[in-house]
């Protein structure tokens, strides 16, 4: 019993970072529109931030937040002007070409300036633990939660509540209309595609508290946002939520219950795809 | 404000559509842009709104050329255009949509602009809370035409309205128009129900190949032999 409320409370506190990552997949697909295959470097780009900001500056992983937030915000801002835009009217196996070699040249490029090697930022509070309730868990994975929710609730406040944010929905429904209502649909773009990599960027200090900063730390998020945002329905926000929960919990319970269940876990977003999209064929034929 | 395009010269990728389009509006005006399918009418449109990019000729507002602006721009400026397959938002609301309308336009007047649009289409205050995606076609061109007015333009362009309707609502949405001028503003009406257009305009223009081939009077035209043939069936 213990074991399995364990088991659950860890899927949860896991479902925080996931639903960060492909919230912002999201806003690339549903928005933009582009599928980004370089979704998870963005994410990389934030935990290089937080180590250096910690080791160079003595820099708390909390206030490198908003700086990793803005730098990947600006790459993607870079990576939307400079790259997306040209493409966004073109084939979309040449956009998936073009995110899919933006996110090998980053991953080389982090490989050349910083190396193979995993480094952890271990602020003095990273082994601390929590206990609430007759349960105890770990200090970091309980506030990277807590700040999932909170930016969650930030961004849907911002889509909802806005103008700017009505905007933004509106361009992911219609391409054509918003620029006739007043709407400059390039700036929605950038703005969205920047905030996608903030997101991103800012799940990226989380990991790199969690697990390690290194260079190829993103393509797994990469995988594992796509194959929530396949459960969710591509582009669809709201169902974000939901999904990163089920994709959180069916790793820990894979984790806790299946005989060398560590080994397998990374294989568990595969299998989710999988059934998302049988399941998607049998109900929509 | 008055608009004016002259020797207007466009197409997509190596095809060209228009071949020296030529037309002009004044406030309080209702003009017709008539002609048989792929004549040039909508890519005028598209030209005028900057959603494509003109290749020759000019385009200007009061005197002042639209070269270069963005969509939005132009329609900050007083343009409003109801494109071609209505192009709404069918995930929000009719008030939603409504008023994504003035949200960068006119945002301080929207409340008024809602009553305004709502008096002269009580269909769509009765379906305000319902999403735009199941309204029905009138309904929706209703919407569609509704939203471009909520950003108070001085020129509201509407690309084939009646398209889709049935000849009872089609004749209920120009007269619409008809209201609209009455307003003061300038409408530009694209259509290829060119006898319906010709009983609700004020002057008309009939286009062939990407160029005007005749233009004048709605009244004249109705009795012009020309277009009593090709375009009337009399």
């Amino acid at each position: 019993m213990e074991i399995l409320l364990q088991t659950l409370i860890n899927g949860l506190l896991a479902a925080g970072v996931y639903a960060l990552v492909a919230s912002g997949l999201a806003l690339a697909v549903g928005v933009v529109g582009i599928v980004n295959f370089a979704h998870g470097e963005f994410l990389m780009i934030g935990a290089f931030v937080s180590y250096f900001l910690f080791t160079a500056q003595g820099l708390d992983p909390l206030i490198s937040l908003g700086a990793a937030a803005l730098a990947a915000f600006a790459v993607g801002a870079i990576s939307y002007y400079g790259l997306i835009r040209p493409v966004l009217a073109a084939p979309e196996l040449n956009q998936m070409l073009l995110t899919f070699g933006l996110s090998i040249a980053l991953q080389n490029l982090a490989l050349l300036l910083f190396g193979a090697d995993t480094r952890v930022v271990s602020p003095p509070y990273q082994g601390s633990t929590v206990s609430l309730l007759g349960l105890s868990f770990g200090l970091v994975p309980f506030a990277s939660f807590v700040l999932s929710v909170a930016l969650l609730s930030g961004l849907y406040w911002f889509l909802g509540r806005t103008r700017l944010g009505f905007a933004v929905r509106a361009v992911a429904q219609n391409r054509l209309a918003p620029g006739l209502l007043g709407i400059e649909t390039q700036r929605v773009y950038l703005l969205a595609f920047g905030l996608s990599a903030a997101l991103a960027g800012v799940a990226g200090v989380m990991l790199s508290v969690m697990l390690y900063a290194s260079p190829t730390i993103g393509f797994a998020y990469t995988l594992k946002a796509f194959a929530i945002i396949v459960m969710a329905g591509l582009g669809n926000l709201r169902g974000v939520i939901p999904a990163a929960v089920v994709l959180a919990m069916a790793e820990a319970f894979v984790s806790t219950y299946v005989p060398g269940g560590g080994g397998w876990v990374e294989a568990v977003f595969f299998l989710v795809i999988f059934v998302s999209l049988t399941y998607r064929s049998w109900r929509f034929r | 404000m008055k608009l004016t395009v002259s020797d207007l010269t466009a197409g997509y990728a190596k095809a060209q559509v228009l071949f020296g389009m030529s037309l002009e509006l004044g406030q309080g005006e209702l003009v017709a842009v008539l002609g048989a399918n792929g004549a040039g009418k909508t890519t005028t449109l598209r030209a005028i709104s900057g959603l494509i990019r003109p290749w020759g000729g000019e385009i200007r507002l009061d005197g002042q050329s639209l070269a270069g602006l963005s969509a939005a721009r132009r329609a900050a400026l007083g343009l409003g255009h109801v494109p071609e397959g209505r192009q709404l938002f069918p995930l929000m609301s009719v008030e939603e949509n409504l008023l994504l309308g003035a949200a960068f336009l006119a945002w301080e007047r929207r409340q008024e602009s809602l009553e305004f649009t709502y008096a002269l289409f009580p269909r769509l205050s009765e379906r305000r809370g319902q999403l735009a995606g199941t309204l029905s076609g009138g309904e929706q061109q209703m919407l569609a035409i509704g939203r471009a007015l909520m950003g108070r333009p001085r020129i509201l362009m509407v690309d084939e309205p009646s398209l889709g309707l049935s000849p009872k609502l089609a004749e209920e949405v120009l007269a619409t128009l008809a209201r609209i001028k009455a307003e003061g503003m300038g409408v530009l009406l694209v259509e290829q129900n060119v006898a319906l257009s010709l009983e609700v305009a004020d002057r008309a223009y009939v286009v062939e190949h990407g160029k005007v081939v005749l233009a004048g009077p709605a009244q004249e035209l109705a009795q012009d032999e020309r277009v009593q043939k090709a375009y009337l069936a009399l």
